[in-house]
């Protein structure tokens, strides 16, 4: 949604081919912009005019702990990520493309599969009797179940697998890019393998790493399902928070209230990420 | 643009929620209906037991919708486009719905009342089953027999995972509170900062389930070793032969109720739908195929002995009745401390 909109604004200023864009822009404005502004109406206009929704939800601890909360997850689940996705993607960068093909492949394979099957299928495998607990308890590595589902620890497992993608795709763009004879001019003027990769490849691969980073964060902020299978009710998150404010206690001028905050912290972080980016594809051209 | 914005801010709004909804769901013809319930093994047997004779004796067809969503009722009513004309819902949110002008008024005229159980009986609903919520179990991952709600709360004779119902709503906070000594007939107004120091003392063991399903799962897999659920739940587990044993000691009862949403299009369907669902009949079929016990008092004489046994009619020593009008009173209050404790 916000994609769309931010786009459309160099568009309105353009006179030429304008009346083309115009049932383009009607739709936004109708389906995107205006129940937007209808969610920002009714965060202060419920259940009386005022900013009390938003006093509510910013000066109280429970709110602000599923604030911290969602913070807290995406933070995690974007640091694991980008750890996990950094090796895969240095690998599909220096594969033979061949086979590096196969492997994104399989990468993508695993986007098109429905989320909440992938997120049912973690729920078996982590829970208490799951694959994993039974397994590891069979060959004596433990006594009891590991707790693996319904705390934090469930919830980025669920969450890193969903996210690897987004991660891995931009980053290997960036590795790919990087000329592989800066590393063998590392090398030939005495750096260790440590050095090279702390003081060239890293510094390097930081524009693709920021981006994806972002993105993953940005998503991992709005999250729904997986929180909700995979977590606990004291990892609960803005999401799930904002899904009980409207269906469940039929409160809707705090929810929007919530959903705006959301939002606008959603927007932020993107206009952050489209500077990123920008500045990533000028240093790329030049 | 921006001068007019604010002024058709709301009617825009409330054009939207219209297209949303028309969207989402198939409007039905004038002579037919819709009916949502909750989902799963329950509106299977509503299907079963209700809409089918019922659209075999008048013609009428039902369509099925679900789950039960009060965010998408009041959306609809608000919007002035109704849907649904028959919905499943907990009593405590139809006394709440009620009077916050949800719901249309039952027409007693064609809903004969004589028979139904006034306990489950309002102006603007009328009882769908009645269900208890019991202590079951895994015969398997528990070892002895739970006798009471304060041995889900004793971590050092049942050491284990115990589930609870996830959502703010009748059942929990007065298992709490009678496992904490409370005498049953004491148990309202609730005293939740009692209740809350009772369910923090096991908070970390504490499992929840969001559905009926999750429930079964939980018990069956043993993920959970025992846990408040509901009886028709456990009846269906005992059925697929799964090892569970359960406890009627001071069950909960509640129940669900049929109303039918301000401005619902079939309204005259809607009534005659609900005659034949609160039928003696109509409960005797639901209450064989679903283990919840019906809220029309002649439908027992119509059912086989051995379901009247398994039912929560057959146990009503010390059956306790949790207040819906109470809750319906405090829901929202109760609900926003639930939640918080929960997030804690």
């Amino acid at each position: 949604m916000s994609v769309e909109t931010r786009q459309s604004l160099p568009t309105f200023r353009m006179p030429a081919g304008f009346n083309g864009l115009l049932p383009a822009l009607v739709l936004i404005v109708l389906f995107f912009v205006v129940p937007v502004l209808a969610l920002l109406l009714r965060s202060v206009t419920e259940p009386e005019p005022g900013l009390q929704n938003y006093a509510t939800l910013l000066g109280d601890g429970t709110y602000a702990r599923v604030f911290f909360n969602t913070f807290l997850v995406a933070s995690v689940v974007t640091i694991v990520t980008v750890l996990v996705a950094f090796p895969v993607a240095w690998m599909l960068a220096i594969m033979p493309s061949a086979l590096a093909s196969i492997v994104f492949g399989i990468i993508i394979l695993s986007m098109w599969t429905n989320l909440l099957t992938r997120t049912y299928a973690w729920m078996v495998l982590l829970q208490r009797t799951g694959v994993i607990n039974r397994t590891l308890m069979a060959i004596g590595v433990i006594d009891q179940p590991l707790p693996l589902i319904n705390n934090l620890t469930g919830v980025t497992i669920g969450m890193v697998y969903i996210m690897l993608p987004f991660m891995i795709l931009p980053l290997v763009g960036t590795l790919r890019a990087i000329d592989p004879m800066t590393l063998r001019a590392a090398a030939l003027c005495g750096a260790s393998p440590f050095q090279a990769f702390h003081r060239i490849l890293l510094p390097l691969s930081l524009p693709g790493i920021a981006a994806g980073g972002l993105m993953v964060f940005v998503m991992s902020l709005g999250y729904f399902v997986t929180p909700a299978l995979l977590g606990g009710t004291s990892n609960m998150m803005l999401a799930e928070m904002i899904a009980q404010m409207i269906q469940s206690l039929l409160n809707w001028g705090l929810g929007s209230a919530a959903a705006f905050i959301l939002l606008v912290v959603t927007m932020a972080l993107y206009a952050l990420q489209l500077r990123l980016v920008g500045a990533r594809r000028m240093s790329g051209g030049a | 643009m921006k001068l007019i914005i604010t002024g058709v801010l709301a009617r825009l709004l409330a054009t939207t929620l219209l297209a949303t909804t028309l969207l989402a769901t198939t409007a039905a013809k004038a002579e037919d209906m819709v009916f949502t319930s909750w989902g799963g093994t329950t509106q299977e047997a509503q299907t079963k037991s209700w809409a089918e004779p019922f659209t075999a004796a008048s013609g009428i067809k039902v369509m099925q919708d679900g789950p039960t969503d009060y965010g998408k009722l009041k959306a609809m009513v608000d919007a002035g486009s109704v849907n649904w004309d028959v919905v499943d819902v907990e009593m405590d949110f139809a006394i709440k719905a009620a009077k916050d002008g949800l719901l249309e008024p039952i027409d007693f005229t064609a809903v004969p009342k004589a028979d139904l159980d006034p306990r489950f009986t309002t102006d603007h609903a009328v009882g769908s089953f009645y269900y208890s919520f019991v202590l079951a179990w895994n015969k398997g991952a528990v070892s002895g027999n739970p006798a009471g709600w304060a041995d889900m709360f004793d971590t050092k004779k049942f050491p284990g995972k115990r589930t609870f119902y996830k959502w703010s709503a009748p059942g929990v906070i007065e298992i709490a509170l009678l496992a904490d000594g409370v005498p049953a007939d004491k148990l309202y107004p609730l005293d939740l900062d009692r209740a809350f120091k009772k369910l923090d003392t096991i908070k970390s063991d504490i499992v929840w389930w969001g559905g009926g399903a999750e429930s079964q799962q939980l018990i069956a897999s043993g993920e959970a070793t025992f846990g408040q659920l509901w009886n028709g739940r456990v009846f269906a587990l005992e059925k697929d032969g799964a090892d569970v044993g359960v406890s009627w000691n001071q069950n909960l009862t509640a129940a669900d109720v049929l109303v039918v949403p301000k401005g619902a299009k079939n309204k005259d369907a809607a009534m005659k739908f609900l005659a034949a669902a609160s039928s003696p009949a109509g409960q005797a079929k639901f209450a064989e195929a679903s283990g919840y016990a019906p809220i029309n008092t002649k439908a027992k004489a119509e059912m086989p002995a051995d379901v009247v046994k398994a039912l929560p009619d057959a146990h009503v020593d010390g059956q306790i009745n949790l207040d819906m009008n109470y809750w319906a009173e405090h829901r929202d209050e109760i609900a926003t401390r639930w939640y918080a404790w929960q997030a804690k």
